[in-house]
């Protein structure tokens, strides 16, 4: 198969498992938009209102983020519970054709969420086109960096329940912990460096700075203190991410 | 000639509290066009050769040649002439047998127009038009199962692996899939078939191999395996009958509370006579390649021993 036909068939596999099953139950939109919704009610009524911009970056980035989660646990389900990768194993189609049309189909499932969270971000605050396509650019590097690291992790277990706790654990640590909802200076100084060891402090700092928000964490290293050092953190781990997931992964068992 | 070659292919799992020689120095040639059927019991080594032949496992010794592809260092030659029926496979819930059939052959790069003719023709030919537009959710085990095999039968790959396909399916449907997977090798596909319905096998396969404990014991024919037992009938005795009365007259033994000798077609008429006197219930029939099956595999365990 030539490239151009991979490429094919992964918008394929993203055709029936991404855009298929939310056509046949919408009810699904709803599982992606809950736990982000919450978060934000939350802030909205406990937290002061100034902060309600960063549950909004927040609910986006954390969208975009449980794709991985997504990922990891329908790659596992699908090759353990099914044996349906084994199909596409398989068969012509690229590990990295059925990779990318996975993470595709879970991009469909977390777009609709995506985009209302976009929506209220721009009526919440001003952001011009410039910055538009860069929190664009942003999500499609963190939706990727989630989705490798689901893959890889969805390939190192032989039974769903070992992978269920792990998924719960990494994306949690992934999303939830982290200066997401928040900004990374409510972290006490000593303990900020903690918060870099996570990718998506780096999203979260980027897309705080691309919606005019303030928070990033500053340093006495002017380096570390611009968007370049946390674009640079995040396609650091994306690149981890994804050639752990193109060639540490098990797509052949050992 | 030859399209897979196996020349010492081992494999041990080393996943539990113990290493488990799960396949030991297998040689196998399978030739272009063939029926193959592999034999065995649960955990004798049979899904494992498949699982290295279709490139899901790596062996731990030996070499593979699928067309001439060394499935360990040209996975992606090999898999580009192959298609799997895995073991227990199930389909996407949310799908219907002909969008499993037609997107399947989508993503494996057959153009729309060829992907609906062989998915209508496949349909047709499985008995599964009247459930074509039906989701999986709603579908029986048997009817998602004869799904899956469709959607990998309607690829026309060169070399099947076929891993117990007709498993939970009804006499009916076992038949129709049967019938599919001759036409299958007609147009000279290969299928390595793995099943434990030994009729199946006999119905199905030109040749097969026997696997036990990791080992190939038998490799032929199914006739030539059943000549093994050296006996041609098989006599069944329901009722009172003691197995050593019978024992001058061929290999005895008990099966579902019936008694049953394997014998030579000599002995029928003083078997009848012997069944007439004493009032018992009698069934006469030739030798089944299930009754070699067992006296093979049983005899290599007591080898083992």
């Amino acid at each position: 198969m030539s490239a151009g036909s991979q490429a094919y068939a992964a918008l394929r596999i993203c055709y029936f498992n991404g855009i298929l099953p939310l056509w046949r139950s919408p009810l699904l939109i709803a599982a992606v938009f809950l736990t982000p919704f919450s978060f934000l009610f939350f802030l909205f009524v406990i937290a002061p209102h100034a902060l309600f911009p960063y549950g909004v970056v927040g609910g986006i980035l954390f969208t975009a983020l449980f794709t991985g989660s997504g990922m990891l646990n329908d790659c596992a389900y699908l090759r353990l519970e099914r044996q349906l990768q084994q199909v596409f194993v398989a068969s012509p189609v690229s590990p990295l054709a059925y990779i990318l049309g996975m993470a595709l189909s879970e991009l469909a499932f977390s777009l609709p969420a995506m985009t209302l969270f976009v929506i209220i971000l721009f009526l919440v605050t001003p952001i011009g086109p410039l910055a538009g396509l860069g929190l664009v650019g942003l999500l499609l590097l963190t939706w990727l960096m989630a989705t490798s690291l689901g893959f890889f992790i969805s390939t190192l277990f032989s039974q769903l329940r070992e992978i269920w706790p792990v998924g719960t654990l990494v994306f949690s640590i992934l999303s939830i912990l982290p200066p997401i909802f928040y900004p990374a200076t409510e972290i006490p100084a000593d303990w900020r460096w903690v918060a870099f060891l996570a990718p998506s402090t780096f999203a979260a700092q980027l897309a705080d700075r691309l919606a005019g928000l303030g928070g990033a964490i500053t340093t006495n290293v002017p380096l570390l203190n611009g968007p370049l050092f946390d674009v640079a953190g995040l396609v650091g781990f994306a690149l981890l991410f994804g050639v752990a997931a193109l060639y540490f992964a098990r797509w052949r068992e050992r | 000639m030859a399209v897979l070659e196996a020349r010492g292919l081992s494999k041990t799992y080393r996943r539990g509290p113990a290493p488990v020689r799960a396949l030991d120095r297998v040689d196998l040639d399978i030739d272009r066009g063939r029926l193959f059927a592999f034999l065995g019991r649960n955990g004798a080594g049979k899904t494992t050769f498949i699982k290295i032949a279709a490139t899901l496992l790596l062996p731990t010794e030996g070499e593979l040649h699928l067309f001439g592809h060394d499935v360990v260092r040209e996975p992606s030659a090999a898999r580009r002439l192959m298609a799997l029926v895995p073991q227990e496979g199930k389909l996407f819930y949310h799908m219907t047998p002909r969008e499993h059939v037609h997107e399947y052959l989508r993503v494996r790069g057959v153009s729309a127009e060829t992907a609906k003719s062989r998915t209508d023709t496949i349909l047709d030919e499985m008995g599964l038009l009247p459930y074509q537009n039906v989701i999986a959710l709603r579908l029986s085990g048997g009817l998602q199962q004869r799904t899956l095999v469709a959607m990998v039968l309607a690829t026309e790959a060169p070399f099947l692996f076929l891993d117990e396909p007709t498993l939970g399916m009804d006499p009916f449907a076992r038949r129709q899939v049967w019938q599919v997977i001759r036409k299958a090798t007609g147009r000279g596909s290969t299928v390595l078939l793995t099943t434990h319905y030994l009729d199946e096998a006999e119905q199905l396969s030109e040749e097969l191999a026997v696997i036990e404990g990791g080992h190939i014991l038998y490799r032929g024919t199914g006739e030539a395996l059943k000549s093994t037992v050296g006996r041609e009938v098989r006599v069944q005795f329901t009722g009172d009958v003691r197995p050593e009365e019978l024992a001058s007259f061929g290999k005895v033994f008990a099966e579902r509370g019936r008694t049953v000798v394997l014998t030579t077609r000599t002995s029928v008429p003083e078997l009848t006579e012997f069944a007439f006197a004493r009032h018992l219930e009698i069934t006469v029939g030739p030798v089944a390649l299930e009754e070699a099956f067992l006296e093979l595999v049983g005899r290599g365990i007591e080898e083992e021993e």
